[in-house]
């Protein structure tokens, strides 16, 4: 059939036997699974066989796009890549944006499948209908930067998009990423290393194909609506100056920060040195991702000081809460140089920043010593943690160690298991649920990729506040009405999400819709960004899809895709050996009392009640967390 | 009034929103290396290019989608000529 929107082909490639395959995209999977993320968890949950080593040959990485990709639909241009995970043995899951997904439509694809495994390094190069297997033995052993030179190069093209592993991938770092571009990555689950172990350097794109619209009236009228609804968010200017540095201050506010491995909230001078105030001094524009009207992204000059010189895309919230707070790193400029060190070696910053914060507490403890490291290693030491950082790359001497990430790491450093800080072996993020307790923070426990923040995120979460008038159970709302009011779910759920008086946040509830939600934006091919995220939902999608692809989805089939999605990766992890006691907090959240005045531990049955009530949200087992029968029927899966 | 468009590189973010929308107006699909205009991204430096190709014909999609302020569309005042 001819598609719209969607470019209409799936490229399967079979490395061990060097095949390459083009296949019809099935019309039924693009209206049950939309794309992306949707995609990946119908391939893998289908094709991918219990006890499969997530480093062997056996394993399986798709990149989709979405339909939307590849349009001037405001940020739509990310891509998900999936694979089994050696990080977690779960499923392994990343979203990334820049420019690779677009190329790829506009070469003529909607997915890559990678299966099997090169005898020696290769890269795949994709030029519209033209796919090759190349030799990559120039290429092994350059970090991503220096492989991305080369391949543009090379190819006599100096725009191509390049996913490229760096050091950390060829040597299966557990939580090596994939780069994307030289400052983008699918950074979490070590992905990187999957395609390491499939001996694959590089994935370089172009396409000069198009994308056709089914019907351009109704798009046109979608894409306006969606536009105005993007630029009217009270997060819109704001978001645009300072991306997700605006985090930086309500996390120290809140106490929440991931301090020296989760020991304070309130790292000393962050208030001086690593917020949003400071960026001003390194930054004065925004970069953006294809098509995105936001630009997050910091384009970073350092000036002075022992980094001066320094130039790249960063500034983004996650290195600086990660080396800064964790690691207790005291500089932007040398949070920087952090940064472009995990993007060289192909490192996903927050689980390297994890675990190097974690080696700090071994440090202070006395669980480790000089002898072990090579050199000392207090809190905040920049040279440290750069010396420490390439020797995780390089799996040199305890870098080795600490390659498998802090859940296996501990294992190997008896007393280190209690600051272990993670969710189904994937290093917590960001936010210290014992200082802000909200969907976001709930959702490190439920999420379907471990302890992670990226796929829980209440789409009305409000930074002004950090109060649960229902402890546990809610979250204050405190916005604008008219943001109440636009807020585009399914009517039932919104009034089971929101207090009818205080319109309070019923977290369990909000929990489910956001897994949701989040899956739409990662099936579609969209950005999270909150001012896209409260403002655009079903009935915008129904509206933008049905008119670029011509296959009239609903905004229940759009809500329904993004439930089917949650629960097919669900069924995918239970498949691959998921055990209900997982889906908890750390031992540390628990048992520390946070060094902040007035934090207390977490309270395990409150934990627990508030967990029951969202499985049941979900149709799911009170108990132990699996879909129902009845749950996956109402799905069709 | 006459309208021109008016560029500041500068101001550039690199999305591209208008070759997509130039291509989607002026091609009747979404595809930028058919577009009028191209946005050259050096993405090592932080940079991008604003060029346009003789074939454009003013028609300002370009401006009135870019997002950033890059490309503008300015009235001229008629003794401008």
């Amino acid at each position: 059939m001819t598609f719209y929107g969607y470019a209409g082909s799936i490229l399967d490639i079979d490395l061990t036997s060097g095949t390459v395959r083009k296949k019809d995209l099935p019309e039924e999977m693009a209206r049950r699974y939309l794309g992306g993320l949707g995609f990946n968890a119908n391939i893998l949950y289908r094709e991918l066989n219990p006890g499969t080593d997530p480093l062997g040959p056996d394993n399986i990485l798709v990149f989709s796009t979405g339909p939307l990709v590849g349009t001037s639909v405001p940020t739509a241009c990310r891509t998900e890549a999936s694979a089994l995970s050696p990080a977690t043995g779960l499923f392994g899951t990343a979203n990334s944006g820049n420019y690779w997904g677009g190329e790829l439509k506009c070469a003529g694809y909607d997915a890559l499948i990678i299966r099997g495994r090169s005898e020696k390094p290769v890269f795949i190069r994709i030029c519209d209908g033209s796919v090759e297997i190349l030799p990559a033995g120039r290429l092994w052993g350059k970090d991503a930067w220096d492989a991305i030179k080369a391949v543009r190069k090379d190819q006599g093209d100096s725009e191509m998009q390049v996913a490229v592993i760096g050091q950390a991938g060829e040597n299966m770092v557990r939580f090596a990423s994939i780069e994307n571009g030289p400052f983008d990555a699918w950074a979490r689950t070590g992905l990187g290393a999957v395609m390491g172990s499939k001996n694959l350097k590089a994935v370089a794109v172009r396409g000069t194909g198009g994308i056709k619209v089914a019907r351009p009236k109704d798009f046109s009228a979608a894409l306006d609506d969606t536009r105005r609804a993007i630029n009217s968010s009270p997060f819109y200017e704001a978001f645009k100056r300072f991306g997700t540095m605006l985090a930086s201050i309500p996390y120290y506010e809140f106490g929440s920060l991931p301090g020296r491995n989760y020991q304070t909230g309130r790292p000393e001078n962050w208030m001086e040195t690593r917020t949003r105030k400071q960026l001003p001094g390194l930054s004065n524009r925004g970069v953006s991702c294809q098509a995105c009207p936001i630009a997050c992204a910091h384009w970073v000059r350092v000036k002075d000081g022992p980094y001066a010189g320094l130039e790249l895309k960063d500034m983004e919230v996650t290195p600086v809460i990660g080396f800064g707070a964790g690691c207790d790193i005291g500089s932007l400029p040398a949070i920087a140089a952090l940064s472009g060190a995990c993007q060289r070696y192909g490192m996903d910053m927050v689980s390297a920043s994890a675990c190097v914060a974690f080696t700090m507490e071994m440090y202070q403890k006395g669980i480790i010593s000089r002898d072990d490291l090579g050199f000392d290693l207090p809190w905040g030491d920049e040279e440290g943690t750069f010396k420490l950082l390439d020797m995780i790359a390089n799996r040199r001497g305890i870098g080795n160690i600490l390659a498998g990430g802090t859940r296996l790491a501990s294992a190997s450093f008896p007393g280190s298991e209690v600051f272990s800080v993670h969710v189904k072996g994937l290093e917590c993020f960001l936010a210290d649920p014992r200082g802000r307790w909200s969907t976001w923070t709930f959702g490190y426990i439920t999420n379907i990729r471990g302890g992670d923040h990226l796929r829980t995120r209440n789409p009305v979460e409000n930074l002004k506040y950090n109060d649960n008038p229902v402890p546990y159970r809610t979250e204050k709302f405190g916005l604008p009405d008219r943001v109440y009011e636009s807020l585009d779910m399914p009517p039932e759920l919104k009034k089971a999400a929101f207090d009818p008086d205080s319109r309070d946040v019923n977290i369990p509830v909000m929990s489910k819709w956001s897994e949701d939600l989040i899956s739409i934006y990662n099936s579609l091919g969209m950005c999270i960004r909150p001012p896209v995220l409260h403002t655009v939902g079903p009935a915008l999608f129904s509206r933008l899809t049905t008119g670029l692809t011509g296959l009239d989805i609903s905004p229940e089939d759009i809500a329904l895709a993004g439930e089917r999605t949650w629960n097919t990766v669900k069924l995918f992890n239970l498949k691959h050996g998921e055990k209900p006691e997982q889906s908890d907090f750390p031992p540390r959240f628990y048992r520390d009392r946070p060094a902040d005045p007035g934090k207390e531990p977490l309270d395990p049955g409150a934990v627990k009640a508030v967990l029951g009530e969202y499985y049941r949200a979900r149709g799911w087992d009170p108990e132990t967390g699996v879909p129902t029968p009845e749950k996956l029927a109402e799905l069709g899966i | 009034m006459a309208k021109e468009i008016l560029i500041k590189p500068s101001l550039c973010t690199g999305c591209s929103t208008c070759s997509l929308a130039c291509s989607m107006q002026n091609r009747g699909e979404f595809c930028p290396s058919r577009a009028h205009i191209r946005i050259t991204k050096m993405d090592f430096e932080g940079r991008f290019e604003i060029i346009f190709s003789s074939s454009c014909r003013g028609c300002g999609i370009c401006a009135k989608s870019c997002p950033s302020g890059a490309i503008k569309l300015i009235e001229l005042p008629e003794a401008a000529g």
